[in-house]
């Protein structure tokens, strides 16, 4: 019962962390792919 | 017992293995990055920018010629320990003003810098010339 | 129940394995620190990175004959965080008080102007000298003397082993994850000014320092490592 939640919250942590990882290199790619488009129409 | 058997590194464990391995790999491809990098910056910088042909104070001169657009610009070396910002209230830099401030000055491409320097020094020497065959 | 003392075997071999464990992770980190050192002062790399990579491998044997020694991914992620913040920390000072030095006017405006024009454009105009780009001296006074200070701390801990060590690398790389995204934040609204006529716009100033997202490797790690293997 206690190995059962326990798996149960690894499980949820290493989801939550998956859930963090994709939100900052989103983020990232984001800012970066928004820094690209305004190089395209921008004089720099 | 398994003849397969994996040794995990302690605090990995079997859920997390994966994950620690792919980690390890991103944190070495890091480490290793920034080591290059930190090599290869002042050299390569230097490079570009006119080493040897400039010296790294005649590099600092350009560079502030070109950043204030102003060709009489130079770099003291030293600057005076105490002394005010070399370009405090300067006047000759080339801005277009506003809430997004865009500066005018131009790329510099590979090298360009002696080419400048060497051009620059080319139209001295001529405007000299001519100044002097105006008095005779 | 006897007081007596007596003696047994086992704890001497286990006193054994242990001293021996313990001078193989001080004969692995004789060469990484110095190494990792070395490569924190960025031009001196090149001696530095061959140093670290033979603290690797004795670290590696130590691992492969069965000693108690450091992780390998706690060494890497250690030594790695002392770096990051070295050279974040090396290069934000020479911009803070060295900025009228030879090496930050010809170097930092050099790099500037190939990557990043926050610090090129009127550097070293503003009173406090140094870089210009609008917002860049709040982030600097604010996060050398505080985060990068306290994750080199929280590295030397890490790589000790210790709890608190753990615990404060998991706060710092918290605040990574906060000033990359202030940081990139700052940059993309100013983006005109930052990458107006520098040499390789967008690409040069991302290609750089992507490499230093070391907070976003280390959280799912620090959070998911049995931290009973560090001590208080």
């Amino acid at each position: 019962m206690n190995t059962k939640t326990s798996i149960d919250h690894d499980r949820r942590r290493r989801r939550a962390l998956l859930v963090f990882q994709i939100l900052i290199y989103g983020y990232l790619f984001g800012a970066w792919a928004l820094q690209l488009y305004m190089y395209a129409h921008r004089d720099w | 017992m398994s003849s397969s058997e994996k040794r995990l590194p302690p605090g990995t464990t079997e859920s997390n293995a994966r994950l620690h391995k792919w980690l390890q790999r991103g944190l070495f491809v890091c480490l290793t990055a920034l080591a290059l990098e930190g090599t290869f910056t002042f050299p390569g910088l230097m490079v570009w920018y006119g080493f040897p042909d400039l010296s790294l104070v005649e590099m600092c001169s350009e560079l502030s010629k070109v950043r204030y657009s102003d060709d009489s610009r130079e770099c003291i070396f030293p600057h005076p320990l105490f002394a005010p910002s070399e370009a405090a209230g300067q006047k000759t830099s080339q801005d277009k003003w506003g809430v997004q401030p865009k500066p005018q000055y131009k790329r510099i491409g590979f090298r360009e810098l002696v080419k400048i320097r060497d051009e620059r020094l080319a139209r001295q020497a001529a405007a000299k010339q001519a100044q002097a065959s105006e008095r005779r | 129940m006897s007081t007596a003392s007596f003696e047994l075997d086992v704890p001497s071999a286990y006193d054994d394995h242990q001293s021996a464990s313990r001078e193989a992770q001080r004969k692995a980190d004789r060469w990484m620190l110095p190494g990792a050192i070395l490569m924190t002062t960025a031009v001196l790399g090149p001696i530095g990175f061959p140093l670290f990579l033979k603290g690797m491998a004795e670290q590696r044997k130590a691992l492969l004959q069965g000693l108690a020694v450091r992780p390998m991914i706690c060494t890497l992620l250690g030594y790695l965080v002392i770096m990051d913040s070295g050279l974040n920390s090396i290069g934000w000072s020479l911009d803070l008080i060295a900025h009228h030095s030879l090496i930050s006017r010809t170097l930092v405006t050099a790099w500037g102007n190939m990557f990043d024009s926050g610090y090129f454009w009127h550097y070293n105009e503003l009173w406090i000298g140094g870089a210009t780009a609008p917002g860049e001296k709040g982030w600097e006074i604010a996060l050398v003397p505080t985060v990068f200070c306290m994750r080199l701390a929280a590295a030397i801990g890490f790589l000790q082993m210790k709890r608190w060590g753990h615990q404060w690398l998991i706060v710092t790389c918290w605040f990574g994850v906060i000033y990359w995204v202030g940081y990139v934040a700052n940059m993309t609204v100013f983006a005109d000014l930052r990458y107006a006529h520098v040499v390789f716009p967008v690409w040069g100033w991302w290609l750089y320092d992507i490499f230093y997202i070391t907070p976003f490797l280390a959280i799912p790690y620090l959070h998911t490592v049995n931290r009973e293997i560090f001590s208080d």
